[in-house]
């Protein structure tokens, strides 16, 4: 392994390492737009430059390997001027208006130049003149005047994607992003494109406009789209969730996730949340507090299953974490005897369905786990036995699925569940579709993945922890509590999570309407 | 015909015959071939070596040595002739692919033995038709007539050779950026390492030589490396095509000995300036050479080594001779107009800088300038030197910065012009 020094501090590195990774590893800073470390080098942006001892000319850091013995600076003279006109002539051409661009507050131009820059623009030509508001796709928009042309998003479809949507179009100057012959920009990790570049050049137009990035705290989590468990950081104020962004795991999903879990924020919103239980059937619903109301049902629930466990069945999706489906099947299974469990997997024809990249058919975060706690209590039963059997049950306990629109045979699930006595539905959110189900039935409202803390176990068994970020409904349970209450166990409201605070409200949502 | 003047590649360039096959075998061609492919290959590379023969198409890199970084395998390689000849003021590639085209050929076909590859191409810019067209009809006489493709003269070696027009980008006249162009992408040179005679053309070893450092093989291997370097000097050997423009009596393409003092070059060669025109400077080594002034271009001698220790370069061989008519002001406007028009775009100083330049003289020369404004030329010059992939921001930043500082006055003429007519202080 090649020893170099860096600054003047030694450093090991593996072979083939090169010189701004030699310099990550270390912490020292070093300035840069063009390379990413999830794609090839393009060497373009000329920023990286360092001193490298026993060579003439300033080298680039991102295409030189790091050689034994090989003694690197970037604090010379000669490399901080080199670097502060490099940020000049990324500047010349920007339009420097980001008081109305979104990428502020995140932007690497504007870090970059506070850290490294010429703070003495001479530049008094008139400015290049590109395409505005141009739109790539359904999910992003260009500004070409923005971009500093560091191509990570052509390098990101050529390389990740494979789709080559994105090219560099004219030269010199007059250089531009753009898609071929005006074909959009429209693959499911297209948003990625958006996180890597440097500027405000691409934005999301799910995210441009809604939020200034400095009004919002974010929170590490898993996505719960679908079994393969990208980690992603979820970005959210008092107001709620507005985006959600990946974070770097080698092993799961590298730099990026797709759009598709971008999603999984907006059902999260108080918008689309159950916020008390909803006791009724189909066009007589009545909200009732959560608390006494799950308690209540709780007594009956145990009295039926005291009296003939098999009164009970129990539908399961995969939705939930490996702690509260311990826990609930310590309940259920364990202390009820109930032996009708069934679960309940989002598309049997896609379930196992893989994009290649990161999306998986699973829709679920946690059927590894589910299936890892049913193991040693004998599996589940199959569905096809629910069919005809409705009036069989006393009760039915559903766990719903957080993320009901990548459940197709919801509408299916609830004629079934119509001709059952009772049904108990745990379910995050309030839609219409649950409120058709004919038969009497309570709707307990849940929390949702950024509203609790645990481990989700993805499609190859990894065991990924998360915490809890925020709160959206205070009063919506978590699966322990509802065993809780099943159970006849008062919870101690006092210590329940609260919404986080400390985030300043934005009172200019408002002007854009609600989500 | 001045004494001064050898007649090695362009003895029979007189000739109109000698454009096509028959005429070239007339005199001598495809001789030299035949004598090659009975040579071990590696010879041939050596003699290249010996001979001090320096790339002729702008940087000088000794010519055998750069086959020598070929890896010793059986890896394809490939043979690219560039033709593109795009740097302002060059024309010499064009009368030797329009009068000999053969001489290129054969010259290719015997580098291509030496370097063991059996597919080069001729990359020959967009905007030269004709020669595009006779090449294009003397390939097809070799081919009909054995010389390329399967069993060369039956001597085993098989090679394919093709013609490809460039669509008018003067980066595509960078090694590398021909590579990207051949390959069917933008013309857009690539990171180095790894260098083409690695990793070139298709990812697989690639040389590139200019089309005069090909045709001249074919000398070095008919008469021996010493009797090559009887021509030029100690380290510039051999004989250089210059195309001499601008304001002379003669101009055109000249074959003289390297090491030829550039005032003999002018005063001889060419016939000397228009009458009663005065020097003023000469760019000798294409528009993106620094320009010397009229008193260092008289000391100067034109080899690689005097040329670059007076601060400028050989490069393509292309002198511009300046006189008191010319404006150096719009000179340097014009000139960087076409590097910032000619800039690929991919590295931010050369992108971005070739158009501020531009811009700044643009903007004196219309009388909007101020004296900050030629220092910032310079300034903004130099921080473009050196930090980009290819040496297009050189080229753009080696003018401006000799232009400025070596004819300020007329800049700054330029700039009290405007000032005395906005009534301002030129110093604000």
């Amino acid at each position: 392994m090649p020893k170099c020094t860096i600054n003047g501090k030694e450093i090991e590195v593996p072979q083939g390492t090169t010189v701004i990774e030699a310099f990550k590893m270390l912490g020292d800073d070093i300035c840069h737009y063009c390379w990413h470390p999830g794609l090839s080098v393009a060497g373009v942006c000329r920023l990286c430059m360092v001193h490298i001892e026993g060579m003439p000319k300033l080298q680039i850091a991102c295409n030189t390997e790091v050689r034994d013995g090989m003694v690197v600076t970037n604090q010379t003279d000669d490399v901080k001027d080199t670097v502060k006109w490099g940020l000049d002539f990324h500047l010349i051409n920007h339009p420097l208006d980001c008081p109305i661009c979104d990428q502020a507050g995140e932007c690497g131009l504007q870090d970059q130049y506070m850290k490294f820059g010429k703070y003495d623009p001479e530049m008094a030509e008139p400015k290049v003149k590109k395409h505005k508001v141009v739109d790539l796709g359904p999910t992003v928009v260009l500004d070409s005047e923005r971009c500093i042309l560091c191509s990570r998003c052509v390098r990101f479809t050529e390389e990740v994607t494979e789709t080559n949507e994105l090219g560099i179009f004219n030269r010199g100057d007059r250089a531009e992003i753009g898609t071929v012959q005006g074909r959009p920009l429209d693959n499911n990790y297209s948003l990625n494109t958006v996180d890597i570049c440097p500027v405000g050049a691409l934005t999301s137009k799910d995210f441009r406009f809604r939020q200034r990035v400095w009004y919002l705290k974010d929170s590490e989590s898993i996505c719960p789209g679908c079994s393969t468990g990208c980690n992603v950081k979820v970005y959210f104020n008092e107001e709620g969730l507005w985006r959600v962004k990946p974070r770097y795991n080698a092993e799961v999903n590298g730099h990026w996730m797709c759009d598709e879990g971008r999603n999984t924020y907006k059902y999260v919103n108080a918008a689309h949340r159950l916020k008390k239980v909803k006791a009724g059937q189909s066009g007589d619903w009545s909200q009732e507090e959560v608390f006494p109301e799950t308690m209540k049902l709780g007594e009956k629930f145990r009295a039926a299953a005291e009296k003939n466990p098999e009164s009970i069945a129990v539908l399961v999706t995969g939705q939930y974490t490996n702690e509260e489906f311990k826990n609930f099947f310590e309940f259920v299974a364990d202390e009820l005897k109930v032996k009708n469990i069934f679960h309940w997997i989002n598309n049997p024809e896609k379930f196992d369905d893989f994009d290649g990249l990161l999306l998986r058919g699973d829709k679920n975060p946690n059927t590894y786990g589910l299936k890892e706690e049913m193991k040693s209590r004998g599996g589940f039963k199959s569905l096809e036995d629910l069919q005809g059997k409705m009036s069989q049950f006393e009760w039915v306990l559903v766990l719903g699925p957080e993320n009901q629109s990548q459940f197709p045979d919801l509408k299916e699930k609830v004629d079934l569940l119509s001709q059952a006595k009772s049904v108990i539905w745990l379910s995050a959110c309030e839609t219409p579709e649950l409120d058709a189900l004919r038969a009497p039935t309570h709707q307990i409202p849940m929390k949702t993945y950024i509203e609790k803390e645990g481990s989700f176990t993805n499609f190859k068994g990894l065991v990924q922890e998360f915490k809890r970020g925020t709160t959206v409904i205070e009063d919506a349970l978590t699966l322990q509590e509802v065993v809780a209450l099943l159970r006849g166990h008062e919870l101690d409201y006092r210590n329940r999570p609260q919404p986080i605070g400390g985030t300043k409200k934005n009172h200019f949502t408002n002007v854009r309407g609600q989500l | 015909m001045s004494s001064l003047e050898v007649k090695l590649l362009s003895e029979h360039y007189d000739k109109p015959e000698f454009q096509g096959l028959e005429g070239y075998k007339k005199h001598g061609g495809y001789e030299v071939l035949v004598k090659a492919l009975k040579m071990e290959p590696q010879k041939i590379i050596d003699e290249v070596k010996a001979s001090g023969l320096r790339g002729r198409g702008g940087a000088g890199f000794p010519t055998g040595v750069k086959w020598g970084f070929l890896p010793n395998n059986d890896e394809p390689r490939y043979l690219l002739c560039n033709a593109d000849e795009g740097e302002p003021g060059t024309f010499k590639d064009r009368v030797m692919m329009e009068r000999a085209p053969h001489q290129l050929i054969e010259g290719m076909i015997i580098s291509a033995f030496a370097v063991k590859s059996h597919k080069s191409y001729i990359y020959i810019r967009g905007e030269y038709d004709e020669p595009a067209r006779i090449l294009r009809k003397a390939l097809d006489e070799a081919y009909e007539a054995g010389l390329l493709g399967k069993n060369i003269l039956g001597s085993g070696f098989d090679h394919d050779m093709d013609l490809y027009r460039g669509a008018g980008a003067y980066i595509c006249g960078e090694e590398t950026g021909m590579i990207s162009s051949l390959e069917g992408l933008k013309g857009q040179p690539k990171l180095k390492p790894p260098f083409p005679a690695i990793q070139g053309y298709l990812k697989k070893p690639t040389i590139v030589n200019n089309v005069e450092t090909l045709a001249a093989v074919k000398y070095i291997i008919r008469d021996g490396a010493d009797a090559y370097r009887k021509y030029g000097t100690e380290k510039s050997a051999g004989t250089k095509l210059f195309s001499i423009s601008g304001n002379v009596v003669k101009p055109g393409t000249y074959e003289v000995p390297l090491g030829i003092s550039l005032k003999d070059l002018i005063f001889d060669v060419c016939g000397g300036l228009k009458p009663g025109r005065k020097l003023k400077a000469v760019i000798p080594g294409g528009s993106s050479a620094p320009i010397l002034t009229a008193e260092e271009s008289l000391k100067v001698n034109m080899d690689y080594e005097s040329l670059a220790q007076s601060g400028s370069m050989l490069g393509s061989g292309a002198v511009i001779v300046i006189d008191d008519s010319n404006d150096m002001v719009d000179l340097l406007d014009v000139t960087l107009h076409f590097y910032h028009h000619e800039s690929c775009g991919q590295c931010t100083p050369c992108r971005e800088g070739t158009g501020w330049i531009s811009k700044i003289t643009h903007s004196i020369k219309n009388g909007e300038g101020t004296t900050k404004d030629i220092d910032l030329i310079k300034n903004v010059a130099e921080h473009m030197m050196g930090k980009t992939i290819c040496a297009l921001s050189d080229a753009a930043a080696m003018p401006a910065i000799s232009f400025v500082t070596k004819f300020r006055d007329e800049f700054e003429a330029y700039v009290n012009k405007g000032v005395e007519r906005r009534g301002e202080d030129a110093h604000a």
